[in-house]
């Protein structure tokens, strides 16, 4: 019986996974309503204003990011992440756990959810 | 067993489950992402639970119910804990399926050069493994040993992907927790620090591929009672080199001197080697352990042994005749195989309250349709079965079907893996 259990548990487990990456790969990025790069410039002070959870941007290495829908996505806790929303976060992340950059992976990952250039301060 | 010992069990499961996840429950996240935290947490505890199920104390053991039970319950949460911990990535993807399927297999992708991510995949695909190999029977025990020590290597990686994640506190509790675990059960018991000092005085065959081991402590003699076990390594004697790994095996008599006979059966490569054993060998054994015969109550009894499930029952005949009338049915598959025949048909015609049955039945299952007593011959008797599980099982069912009430029919497996 728990054997039963176990080779039917994983099976689906690795259809469900396979499954998954399939559908990615065959995703059409056109129809996700696209937060690709945008011109817009922003000011520190208007990126303050989105600080909260569901309207979270942050300003990483010079551009802005409308994190607000990968947020619930992120491997860290909330506590970690959240705090720097509506500021300005290169350092925080240059070196997140132990002092390590995020990986290449996640800078491609960053581009997606660009919305705009910091505004240089005056 | 008592009410404490009957809760013992479930109320530390609550304990090991619901703690965490009060610990760790998520405020202000969205539904899946919840409940993708929720199960990684509730699996951690059931993982954490497990791992104290496997440590091997005489105490702990006699506490919570006896190592058969334990055993058991080590079995359904590992399962379980497997179950919950294949669910939390899935429920994570699934938070981010509501932004998009990219987003989804960008949470759990193995590809994310991500080493939270890499460590959960790392301790997942461990579990997997060994759980795989655990139900692999047919695995010489050595092997099957090392392989379910992939296990412990899934637990470690799981805890160290909740450090990565950032959140220290309970991933370093968690983290301790378990290393402290394996270690005791690794020292304690695999390299047998908790186990007696012993040496072998005499080695007779009682039946084919089947000797009685005489053991006579060299320290502190363990408390034991004949029908309990023992978990017994063998290492050096004069000629004799022993695999030095422990197996369970039944007291069929305790001497005046503490001297300990046990029952070794030849069912795999280090058990078939025990068949050469010689006085001079040295031996650790640890325990005692078992509840099986301890507390007869004052009815009827029908015993069922099947091959060297008569052990336990010899142990108790030899050190008291039984009080209350008891019918001892021994099946066993050829008269080559009937250990101890002799000696129980000279103790059943000196003791008028049990009476013997033994049979040959072959290879194949016997016909406990006709073996077992009739329905009427049962009523109020309390049942005990020793012997292969497939046995074990037959005759349970056998007895349901004859109107015994489950919990007067107990079982010993004697079955660790």
């Amino acid at each position: 019986m728990t054997r039963k259990l176990y080779i039917v548990s994983t099976t689906i487990f690795w259809l469900v996974v396979f499954g998954l990456g399939m559908t990615s790969a065959l995703w059409n990025p056109a129809e996700q309503g696209n937060v690709q790069a945008q011109g817009k410039t922003i000011t520190l002070v208007e990126l303050a204003k989105h600080a909260a959870p569901g309207n979270c941007w942050m300003a990483i290495r010079g551009s802005v990011y409308d994190l607000s829908a990968y947020l619930p996505a992120h491997p860290s806790l909330p506590d970690i992440v959240l705090p720097w929303c509506g500021k300005e976060a290169t350092e925080a992340y240059n070196t997140k756990t132990k002092g390590r950059p995020h990986a290449p992976y996640a800078d491609e990952l960053l581009t997606k959810y660009r919305i705009g250039t910091l505004a240089k301060a005056p | 067993m008592t009410r404490l010992r009957t809760l013992s069990l479930p109320i530390l499961l609550l304990l090991f489950v619901g703690l965490p996840v009060f610990w760790a429950f998520p405020e202000a996240l969205p539904f899946w992402r919840t409940v993708g935290v929720i199960l990684g947490w509730a699996g951690a505890g059931l993982l954490l639970f497990n791992l104290l199920l496997m440590v091997r104390e005489v105490r702990i053991a006699s506490g919570l119910g006896g190592l058969e039970r334990i055993t058991a319950w080590h079995h359904q949460t590992g399962l379980a804990a497997y179950l919950l911990l294949l669910l939390h990535p899935l429920a994570l993807a699934t938070a981010g399926w509501v932004e998009s399927p990219e987003l989804a297999w960008q949470v759990i992708s193995p590809f994310s050069e991500n080493w939270p991510v890499w460590l959960g995949w790392g301790g997942l695909i461990c579990l997997m493994l060994g759980l795989a190999a655990t139900f692999m029977h047919h695995l010489a025990y050595g092997t099957w040993r090392w392989l379910h020590g992939l296990l412990g290597l899934g637990v470690l990686a799981g805890f160290v992907h909740v450090l990565q994640l950032g959140i220290s506190a309970g991933g370093l509790f968690a983290l301790v927790a378990a290393v402290l675990l394996l270690l005791w059960r690794l020292l304690r018991v695999d390299l047998g620090i908790a186990a007696m000092p012993y040496i072998v005085t005499s080695v007779r065959s009682v039946a084919q591929s089947m000797v009685e081991v005489s053991l006579k402590p060299l320290a502190i003699p363990i408390n034991a009672a004949p029908g309990q076990f023992v978990l017994t390594a063998f290492f050096k004697g004069p000629s004799y080199q022993g695999c030095g790994e422990f197996h369970p095996f039944t007291i069929s008599d305790i001497g005046l001197e503490h001297e300990l006979r046990i029952g070794v059966k030849a069912l795999g490569d280090c058990t078939r080697r025990m068949q050469r054993l010689e006085p001079g060998v040295s031996a650790r054994v640890h325990g005692p352990f078992g509840e099986f015969l301890k507390a007869l109550p004052s009815r009827p009894q029908l015993w069922v042994a099947g091959g060297i499930g008569i052990t336990p029952f010899l142990g108790f005949l030899r050190q008291q005749a039984v009080k209350n009338p008891t019918t001892l049915i021994y099946i066993y598959r050829g008269e080559q195989d009937a250990a101890y025949l002799d000696e129980l048909t000279a103790l059943s015609k000196a003791c008028p309250e049990l009476s013997l049955l033994a049979e040959a039945t072959g290879t194949g299952l016997p016909n406990l349709q006709q073996l077992l007593p009739a329905a009427n011959a049962l009523a109020n008797h309390e049942c005990y079965v020793c012997g292969p599980p497939g046995l074990i099982e037959a005759v349970s069912r056998v007895l349901l079907d004859r109107g015994v009430p489950v919990e007067r029919i107990h079982f010993e497996h004697f079955d660790f893996r």
